[in-house]
């Protein structure tokens, strides 16, 4: 049994951790929720002995745990799946899985590499997954390389004397639902083996999956709960210290497209990623296009802003034919991108918002004899009160806005652009439940203003939820369309069925 | 109550430290004059650093250049062979076509400055090494012209380059060419997109690529202004010195690179300026000439400048953001 006893940890003056006190009990599956800035991360790092706590004590088996490092967690049978994976996509999956215990392998200063293949086979049947322990890790699907991790977490056996205690640091958020419910019926299994920490945003899967669940707010444990005795609902509140409002995506607001239409697909092919894809975007009009990975949605919206040149049939911007060769010449169009990773293709980090939200559009900001810094610290400032953006001031690097409002300051780019047409991708990813929902009222005074948006979301609630209309693909072609007016939404269930 | 108190703390605390580590290169450089000085009288007399101004503005030139491909986040290794080449072309067409000679000599230079963008960018070749070949290309292009020698300039060629060399309303004409190049860096900086994208680059390239700005574009103008720069430099070499020669410049690489790191312009990019440079070129020139005056041989010089770029580098390199170092 691990027992962490008021663990504390403070960066640069700034508590994450406020004397969180949580126990994992032998073959149980623990799950920890709470917003975005909760704690729920640097605890598992300190459990991960990544984060050395300034305050606070461990215990194992009831014996005092001091971890300095990893590989001191590891000695103890604690190991972690990362949310960004971990594995060197340049090495075979065997050598990822004992990174750093070769010598075991070694004799007289030589790898023996079929005893370390075979030792990884042994690992990856605990996991149940077929894949040559030879292969490059970078060859592996997304979901292959989750459960190598977690083949790497279980080798961890056969090198303490302690029963193993994995971390799973939001495991599922790049998996698609069937590979969800792959690895959690991998932890189902491998609980007389390990018992395991759960972090998800995903209040559903928390409960499906976990025995018990810490709720955190703060960077405090503001409650603990039997998954069987609770609900998302009081979870939710738990987490927010309010509860959900019951028009979440704002379905009252949509207000029906109008007819011109500003995007347009016909035929639209990439060889090996999709085909004859076709459609008609309307202003005012929010697309949802559904799908697992691999149906080719995401290689299309990013056909839509230039990333990708596509190779037969006709994408048209307001009817006229368009070939984009970079993002630029989308721009040009009025066409803006909120990407998913927000920190690398969104932001410039380390720049102040008002140059953020100018990035997209500098020539705004330009009078006589070039930038005209007063003009754009106005229109920064405009901006940063339209949306709401929450910062010290707007000459604040965007690295130290939460995610929240560094969404808002990518959205403001956009806006200032004059962008006509937004391609959302995953736009609330890693947002919590509060910035989310702002997010969503964004999206409704968008489209209700004219702006047409093209949706690719994380949660198939959110397609629903959010769009006019909703394409679902399959294998890199249009399966289905639904039409999705606020009384007569498709269900998760018919979406599902054209997706598989 | 006791966070906010702690955070405001820390805010404190960070904000003096950026403070303060920007302000260490004036305060340096101040201390070193007056050390000299106090050594030397002689050093703080106004003919003295006047000369030492003059004596900067070839090197801030140089280095006005490369601070902008640093601060996109790359490097430019041919600055010193497009400076001699341009000397090179000074002396041997100052004679003949007078003015025309200057227009050649820049061309020549952007040219080599257009080529490293185009070879960095669309052949997506690391600035070092594009630049490093590019350079090797620049010091035999100057070799064969001429003929392995150095050219001295005769009386008709050095009517034109008297004005560099001569006073204008009795300040030293080198000076305001500095102060010049000064104001034209600061205005791309400050003014133009060109700017604005080059520190984004540097720090965030993707997500300006994915914001609809021309990337490669802004890398390629970059290079450019270096190699132009570069070239400008060769000119007031050859004002100088009355002479082309394909080795004028040759000691010149590791001091422009230096200036811009001892100001404090990040060598991975992002962040700094030509203000900075500007301070970081005075910085060497004061160390070059003390040098001098305490006795420092001038082939052991070079010594000093590759010490001092590596403890510059060594001392503002943010590791917080970086793990690997390649």
């Amino acid at each position: 049994m691990l027992i962490a006893k008021d663990l504390n940890k403070s960066f640069s003056g700034f508590p994450a951790l406020k004397d969180v006190s949580i126990e994992v009990r032998d073959g149980e599956v623990v799950g920890l929720v709470g917003e975005n800035g909760a704690g729920k991360s640097t605890l598992m790092r300190v459990l991960a002995g990544v984060y050395v706590p300034d305050r606070g004590s461990l215990s194992l088996d009831g014996e005092p745990l001091r971890l300095r490092s990893p590989r001191e967690a590891n000695a103890a049978g604690i190991g972690i799946v990362f949310q960004e994976q971990s594995l060197l996509l340049n090495l075979s999956v065997a050598e990822n899985i004992y990174l750093g215990q070769e010598r075991e392998f070694t004799s007289a200063g030589v790898l023996n590499w079929p005893r370390l293949r075979s030792a990884a086979r042994r690992q990856l049947k605990k996991v149940g997954v077929d894949v040559d322990p030879k292969v490059r890790t970078s060859e592996l699907s997304f979901a292959a390389r989750q459960m190598v991790e977690l083949a790497k977490a279980l080798a961890l056996e056969e090198r303490t004397q302690h029963r193993l205690v994995i971390l799973l640091d939001e495991p599922t958020s790049v998996l698609e639902q069937r590979e969800i419910d792959i690895l959690f019926e991998r932890v189902r299994s491998l609980r007389e083996r390990a018992s395991f920490v759960f972090v998800s945003h995903r209040l559903d899967e928390v409960l499906a999956v976990s025995d018990r669940v810490y709720i955190m707010r703060d960077g405090g444990v503001v409650a603990e709960r039997l998954a069987s005795a609770t609900s998302v609902g009081e979870l939710h509140q738990l987490m927010v210290g309010h509860e959900l409002q019951a028009e979440y995506y704002r379905e009252s607001a949509q207000v029906a497209a109008r007819d011109e239409v500003v995007l347009s697909a016909d035929n639209l092919s990439i060889p090996g990623a999709y085909k004859n894809v076709s459609f008609e975007l309307h202003q005012g009009e929010i697309l949802g296009i559904a799908g697992v990975i691999g149906s080719g949605r995401e290689e299309l919206t990013r056909t839509m802003f230039g990333f990708l040149p596509y190779a037969g049939g006709t994408l048209s911007v307001n009817g006229r034919p368009v070939r984009f060769r970079a993002p630029s010449e989308a721009v040009k169009h009025s066409i803006g991108y909120i990407p998913r990773e927000r920190r690398v293709e969104g932001l410039v980090l380390p720049l102040s918002i008002s140059a953020n939200i100018t990035l997209a559009s500098l020539r705004s900001v330009f009078t006589g004899l070039g930038l005209n810094h007063g003009r754009e610290r106005s229109l920064a400032r405009e901006w940063v009160q339209r949306l709401r953006i929450r910062a010290r001031s707007i000459e604040s690097a965007c690295l130290h806005l939460s995610g929240g409002n560094q969404q808002k300051v990518v959205l403001a780019k956009w806006l200032n652009a004059r962008s006509k047409i937004l391609i959302l991708d995953h736009p609330t990813r890693g947002l919590d439940v509060g910035a989310k929902s702002e997010v969503y009222d964004l999206m409704r005074q968008l489209s209700a203003e004219g702006v047409a948006i093209v949706l690719t979301a994380d949660t198939l609630e959110e397609t629903i939820g959010l769009c006019h209309t909703i394409l679902v693909m399959r294998d890199g072609e249009v399966t289905a369309r639904f039409a999705a007016p606020p009384h007569g939404k498709p269900t998760q269930v018919e979406l599902i069925r054209c997706m598989v | 109550m006791k966070a906010a108190v702690e955070a405001g703390k820390t805010g404190v605390e960070f904000w003096s430290g950026a403070k303060l580590r920007a302000a260490v290169p004036t305060v340096l450089l101040i201390g070193l004059i007056l050390t000299i000085g106090a050594i030397r009288p002689s050093f703080l007399n106004a003919n003295t650093l006047a000369e030492i101004a003059a004596d900067t503005a070839t090197l801030f030139t140089l280095a006005t250049g490369v601070t902008f491909v640093v601060i996109i986040g790359g490097i430019d290794l041919s600055i010193q062979s497009v400076a001699s080449l341009s000397s090179v072309i000074m002396a041997l067409l100052l004679p003949r076509y007078g003015w025309g000679a200057f227009p050649v000599a820049l061309a020549a230079g952007l040219a080599i400055g257009v080529g490293n963008g185009f070879a960095h960018v669309g052949l997506r070749i690391p600035s070092f090494i594009a630049t490093l070949a590019s350079s090797g290309i620049a010091a035999s292009i100057a070799l064969v012209f001429s003929q392995a020698h150095s050219v001295t300039i005769n009386e008709t060629g050095r009517n034109f380059l008297a004005w560099i060399s001569g006073r204008f309303l009795g300040v030293p004409t080198l000076i305001l060419i500095g102060l010049l190049v000064a104001a034209l860096g600061f205005w791309l900086q400050q003014y133009t997109s060109f700017g604005r994208y080059s520190v984004a680059i540097g720090a965030g390239e993707a997500a300006v690529w994915a914001s609809g700005v021309r990337v490669g574009r802004q890398k390629i103008y970059a290079y450019a202004l270096s190699g132009g720069l570069a070239a400008f430099a060769g000119t007031l070499l050859a004002s100088r010195m009355s002479s082309g020669s394909p080795t004028l410049a040759s000691e010149l690489l590791l001091p422009a690179i230096s200036a811009v790191v001892v100001g404090g312009t990040a060598i991975t990019g992002g962040s700094g300026g030509i203000g900075r440079t500007l301070i970081g070129s005075l910085l060497i020139s004061v160390i070059r000439v003390g040098m001098t005056f305490v006795g420092v041989p001038i082939f052991a010089q070079q010594i000093v400048f590759g010490m001092i770029l590596i403890a510059a580098v060594a001392l503002t390199l943010d590791r917080g953001k970086i793990f690997v170092v390649k």
